[in-house]
């Protein structure tokens, strides 16, 4: 399955892409619950003056006051209010046509309101439309003075008509903004400031903790590849801090370990190695020669056998450092070796590919590649390939190969191949576990394979 | 040097000790053999010792300090012995000066062979060659490593040589433009004498100048001498 590529692989990634999404989703409720009671206020607002404006109309109906009982009628401020009121509300004796597009909402708004009051009313219609107004005398001397075209100005106008009476209305009008609110910058705005204000912090503690946790993995890897590997700094927050001081100790423990395996093998090899020279000198005394030839054969293979699993201990944690090699040379050169002894080893001719590699380490490993060629395939080739990135250096043999299901096991430690057929062949079947673990510590391959003309082919994958 | 040359033989391990001073005497030596430094020490003072055999590993006074000793006062050819193969252990024996070394368990023949070869190039009065190992040699742009047994070229880059190659690379440079002839080669190289397989030389040869050479057909490092052998001809310095 391909995942997508947006989705960050770090944790602190994916903390921050969380929390912004989360944070998004709020504010987007946030922003539409704001959104909703604005709406409210602002009809609220619309329609408040048109109601008032109706109830003190209908309050201060003539009809309603017969003589001089009039409270508005008396009072002479009142009065006046009532004039500038009255122009703006007007007495029907049937439904006024009202234009434009129907305010159900501001209708249900104002029955609301005079419910309120308790105000009860047969029917309500509201409607908005626009209409020129005339400019106001200032607004035309400024019109003037900038030179603009004097024109009219198109207002928006509401206007609620109410059936108080069956048959009796009274309409009432009033201007409202015909502009919608702006909100989209103050939304984006707003989410901006939010999104710093909880972002910056959260990146800073995901790079402290980021930190710390990078050069964990990094030492981890460098152990992994080298048995070896500076302790992490101890800093960050605690429980990463305290992961680092377990990683640290962890470290230390296992060095120590690799340390005393190390002495303990020296010190066997050491105490193994001298009662075979005892052994070896010994042998001398004996009269048989043919016998004396096998006794010392047989403490000779007792020594190589001890050597290859103090080396296969040893994997991984070299002394010798890498170095720039000429592998074509090293192949030649391990070739000749064998070829002054009268092996069948051929080589072929190739150019030079240099490598990063610690020469000793895979001489031995091409040596034992031969050797296993020469005991199992009765003759070795040798040669060297430099392609895309790599080095490979191929062994091949003539003999039987090996079954596919046995050849993952064949790199596996004291894994021998049965039915060699020359001879009684020695070793501890450390051979390719031993190349192996050198090909490990390398970062290169050993691959096996059966030639399609026979034989054996094993290839020692370098990076070039 | 007596007819019978007096060899001092140093090793803490009476299990090996006593069948190798044995077998050594069967082969014409003879025999001093002690289990500690302080020992050898008095024997060295004592007698006229031709050669010592030492072992590396001893409690007390470890082979190589006893080593370091002899060199410092006497002219005594030292083979050590030595149970780990180490590399380290070689080169700090060799540059302790130790003549060869002999890694356990060996084979007595081959240690007598050993043997004889230093003999017979302090009886020609050949050079004692000390510490050829771990040094680096210096010529025509090339860098003969012989802790590695590797040739380094003017760009850095390694090329490793066989055992025969390294021999005979390192008898050239440590004898530059001295001409060497076929028998000189096998005896410096291998401790043997000229036989009828000496084209072995003339082969080695051609595959070392292949690596070093500009040119092989045409050499200008390892030029042949009409009559004589082979020469370096280039400045050598010892790094």
């Amino acid at each position: 399955m391909k995942r997508l590529r947006l989705w960050p692989q770090s944790l602190v990634g994916q903390v921050i892409l969380l929390v912004a999404f989360a944070l998004f989703v709020a504010q987007a409720i946030n922003f539409g619950l704001l959104l909703r009671e604005r709406n409210r206020l602002t009809l609220t607002s619309q329609t408040a003056p048109l109601a008032y404006r109706v109830i003190n109309a209908l309050d201060a109906r003539p009809d309603r006051w017969p003589g001089a009982d009039n409270p508005w009628a008396a009072n002479p401020r009142a009065d006046r209010q009532d004039q500038r009121q009255r122009r703006n509300v007007d007495f029907l004796s049937s439904q006024p046509v009202l234009d434009g597009k129907p305010r159900p909402d501001v209708a249900a708004r104002a029955r609301a309101l005079f419910d309120d009051i308790g105000l009860s009313v047969r029917t309500i219609v509201a409607a908005e439309d626009s209409r020129v107004m005339p400019l106001r005398r200032w607004e035309r001397l400024r019109s003037r003075t900038s030179g603009e075209a004097p024109g009219d100005r198109r207002v928006g106008r509401l206007r609620l008509a109410v059936e108080y009476e069956a048959g009796k209305w009274v309409l009432a009008e009033a201007r409202i903004g015909n502009r919608p609110p702006r909100f989209g910058g103050w939304l984006v705005g707003q989410t901006l400031i939010l999104y710093i204000i909880v972002l910056a912090p959260l990146l800073w503690i995901g790079r402290r903790m980021a930190r710390p946790l990078r050069q964990l993995t990094g030492s981890a890897q460098q152990f992994a590849r080298t048995g070896a590997a500076d302790p992490v700094d101890e800093r960050g927050p605690g429980d990463v801090r305290e992961l680092t001081m377990a990683f640290n100790a962890m470290r230390a423990r296992i060095i120590a370990m690799l340390d005393e395996k190390d002495r303990m093998l020296g010190a066997i090899g050491h105490d193994l190695r001298t009662p075979l020279a005892s052994l070896r000198v010994r042998t001398e005394s004996v009269e048989d020669d043919a016998e004396r030839a096998r006794m010392s054969e047989t403490i000779d293979e007792m020594n190589r056998m001890l050597e290859d699993i103090l080396s296969l201990a040893r994997a991984g944690r070299s002394a010798e450092s890498p170095q720039k090699v000429d592998l074509a040379a090293l192949a030649d050169a391990v070739v000749e070796d064998f070829v002054e002894l009268g092996s069948p080893v051929t080589l072929a001719d190739s150019d030079r590919a240099v490598a990063l590699v610690r020469p000793q380490q895979i001489r031995r490993a091409l040596r034992n590649l031969i050797e296993n060629a020469i005991v199992y395939g009765d003759r070795a080739h040798v040669s060297v390939f430099q392609e895309a990135g790599q080095v490979r250096i191929v062994v091949a043999d003539e003999g039987p190969g090996i079954a596919l299901d046995r050849m993952a096991e064949m790199l596996e430690p004291f894994t021998r191949l049965e039915g060699s057929r020359n001879r009684e062949t020695g070793g501890a079947g450390l051979g390719l576990a031993l190349v192996r673990a050198i090909m490990t510590e390398h970062h290169g391959d050993l691959r096996l394979a059966n030639r399609p003309e026979g034989g054996l082919e094993a290839s020692l994958v370098l990076p070039a | 040097m007596s007819d019978r040359p007096h060899l001092l033989l140093v090793d803490d391990e009476r299990s090996i000790r006593e069948p190798l001073a044995q077998y050594l005497v069967r082969n014409g030596f003879r025999v001093t053999a002690v289990e500690n430094a302080a020992e050898a020490r008095l024997r060295l003072n004592a007698n006229a010792i031709d050669l010592v055999i030492l072992d590396i590993m001893m409690p007390g006074e470890d082979g190589l300090s006893l080593c370091r000793h002899i060199r410092e006062t006497s002219e005594i050819p030292v083979i050590l012995l030595t149970a780990r193969s180490e590399e380290t252990d070689r080169i700090v024996g060799l540059e302790m000066g130790a003549d060869d070394y002999v890694l356990k368990p060996f084979s007595p023949r081959e240690l007598v062979a050993r043997i004889k070869v230093i003999f017979r190039r302090v009886a020609s009065g050949g050079q004692r060659v000390t510490a050829p190992d771990g040094a680096t040699y210096a010529f025509a742009g090339w860098l003969l490593k012989s802790q590695e047994r590797t040739l380094v070229d003017s760009e850095g880059v390694s090329l490793p040589l066989s055992t025969a190659e390294y021999n005979l690379m390192l008898a050239f440079a440590t004898r530059p433009n001295q001409v060497l002839s076929r028998d000189q080669l096998l005896d410096i190289t291998q401790g043997r004498e000229a036989n009828a397989f000496d084209r072995a030389i003339d082969n080695q040869i051609s595959r070392l100048r292949k690596k070093i050479e500009p040119d092989p057909k045409n050499p200008t490092l390892i030029k042949t001498v009409w009559g004589g052998g082979y020469t370096l001809s280039a400045e050598v310095r010892k790094l």
